[in-house]
């Protein structure tokens, strides 16, 4: 499907304005508040065909904490979240994609972001007796 | 039936880089399997945000020693994108190069592993020795054998003895190479004690493919066509033909049939960019600092779909990189692979799908 097809659909079915910008190497951002990730994302799956996700790019920028869903099925289409640094908390994908479950649980770990539901128990990168905060947040850079 | 727990790893003869895998079985049979990443993670990530663009260069490098070409490849031509620069076309044909020849020695390291760990002596030490030949020549290019230290932001670096009769050379090497590679593919499809051990095992559907998010060819061997090198073509694919081998059977066998006729369409694909390397420069001057904005960088590793996120706040440092190696997804999968298997097809499952833990971790 082309993207601005896609596009359309999500501005039909979950957010009806819309921010979309590209980015150098084609990239397509499209800008949603945490609870229109979720209909978002099922609409891509089941309107759009587009299922593939590549990564989940969590990013501390000072102010906030962005979340970057990048999708891909034949173009890169990146749905971008933001959260506030303090009580980050988001609803988890893995009911609606199982491959989420590594990236969200990395975000987790490097940046202390709560997905909800997901059924997360011990570290998957960091060691087990890391009781630190998370390696990616600012306050640990600056120190 | 009691319940046995069986630790393979993070130190076990089947693993050659550490990892841990908990194997619940009864009797011969596993029934449930969990896994602990970490015991290579080295915070890249966070590493980079201290270093400029052009000593990350040298950091990204070694997420992988396989693949550590394309990591470069990857973050370059982010950076690349970032600052506005077109790279000089030679280069491109070089970047292609050189991830062909990369792809090469990645799966027929690969295909020695998987022959080793199942027994099959013989093919590890046939598919080894034809991978010594293309580190030859990656070597005679750039000066490495694993580090290449072969891109630099707009364009790349070569070794400055390299001229038309090298690569007239490389081409006679890569066509003294390409008869062996056939028996092997001949092995793939005749032989009965590798088909015994491969076939049907570690199945996965097009439909768990997709539903895990699984990349290169472990994807292509359940049937799911993609490859970056044709649908996003980056460096110089868009002049070049690349033939993409998928197959349907979902298992190791397929997995092992795929990457084999893989190395023959890179084979190829070198001798397509050293008959039609264009002259020129190699590299394009680089402005230190690189402006605010973010990327999104792909390209086709050896394993599949590589990832980088890269944003800039204008400095010489970048302020975020992410990356997602395609072993990451492959894993995500181990856990249904695993399920309800013979205890002697783990060795085949584990080394089927192609993990490269130090780039898992990163």
């Amino acid at each position: 499907m082309d993207i601005n097809d896609v596009l359309r659909i999500l501005k039909e079915r979950c957010a009806p304005q819309l921010t979309v910008r590209t980015l150098p190497l084609g990239e397509t951002v499209v800008e949603l508040t945490p609870e229109q990730l979720r209909p978002a994302v099922e609409t891509l799956i089941g309107q759009c065909g587009v299922c593939h996700l590549s990564t989940i790019t969590g990013d501390d920028t000072g102010r906030e904490i962005v979340l970057l869903y990048h999708f891909w099925e034949g173009v890169g289409l990146t749905l971008r979240v933001l959260l506030p640094r303090e009580q980050a908390v988001i609803s988890t994908l893995i009911d609606l994609i199982p491959g989420a479950a590594f990236y969200e649980r990395e975000v987790t770990e490097m940046l202390d972001i709560m997905f909800e539901w997901h059924p997360m128990s011990t570290h998957l990168f960091l060691p087990d007796d890391w009781h630190s905060d998370a390696p990616l947040r600012k306050q640990v850079q600056d120190a | 039936m009691p319940k046995t727990v069986v630790p393979i790893g993070p130190q076990h003869p089947l693993l050659k880089e550490p990892l841990s895998f908990l194997l619940t079985v009864e009797g011969e049979r596993v029934v449930d399997s969990s896994l602990r990443l970490g015991y290579v993670y080295r915070g890249i990530e966070r590493l980079c945000q201290d270093r400029n663009y052009t000593q990350n260069l040298h950091l990204f490098e070694r997420v992988c020693g396989i693949c550590s070409y394309v990591h470069t490849l990857v973050y370059c031509q982010g950076v690349e994108a970032l600052l506005g620069l077109q790279v000089p076309l030679r280069a491109q044909y070089l970047r292609v190069l050189m991830c062909e020849l990369e792809r090469i020695h990645s799966h027929l390291l690969w295909l020695g592993v998987l022959a080793e760990n199942m027994g099959l002596t013989t093919i590890f030490m046939y598919a080894w020795r034809e991978r010594e030949t293309v580190l030859d020549i990656m070597e005679e290019l750039s000066g490495g054998r694993v580090t290449h230290a072969a891109n630099v932001i707009g364009g790349v670096r070569l070794n400055p003895k390299v001229d038309q009769t090298t690569f007239d050379q490389i081409a006679a090497r890569l066509r003294g190479m390409v008869a062996q590679v056939e028996e092997f593919q001949d092995m793939v499809l005749n032989e009965r004690t590798l088909q015994a051990r491969t076939q049907g095992v570690g199945l996965l559907s097009a439909e768990q493919i997709r539903r895990y998010c699984v990349v290169g060819p472990t994807a292509r061997a359940s049937g799911v066509d993609v490859d970056l090198r044709r649908d996003a073509p980056y460096a110089a694919y868009d002049r070049l033909n690349v033939r993409v081998i998928t197959h349907q059977a979902g298992d190791v066998w397929a997995r092992t049939l795929v990457r084999v006729q893989e190395v023959l369409v890179s084979m190829q694909v070198c001798q397509q960019v050293l008959s039609e390397m264009p002259a020129g420069p190699l590299t394009v001057k680089v402005p230190r600092r690189v402006p605010t904005g973010e990327v999104v960088s792909r390209a086709e590793a050896p394993r599949g779909e590589l990832i980088y996120y890269l944003r800039s706040d204008g400095s010489d440092k970048p302020a975020r990189v992410h990356i997602r190696t395609p072993t990451l997804p492959s894993l995500a999968t181990m856990g249904e692979q695993l399920r309800n298997i013979n205890t002697a097809d783990v060795s085949a499952v584990l080394s089927g799908v192609d993990l490269c833990i130090a780039c898992a971790d990163r």
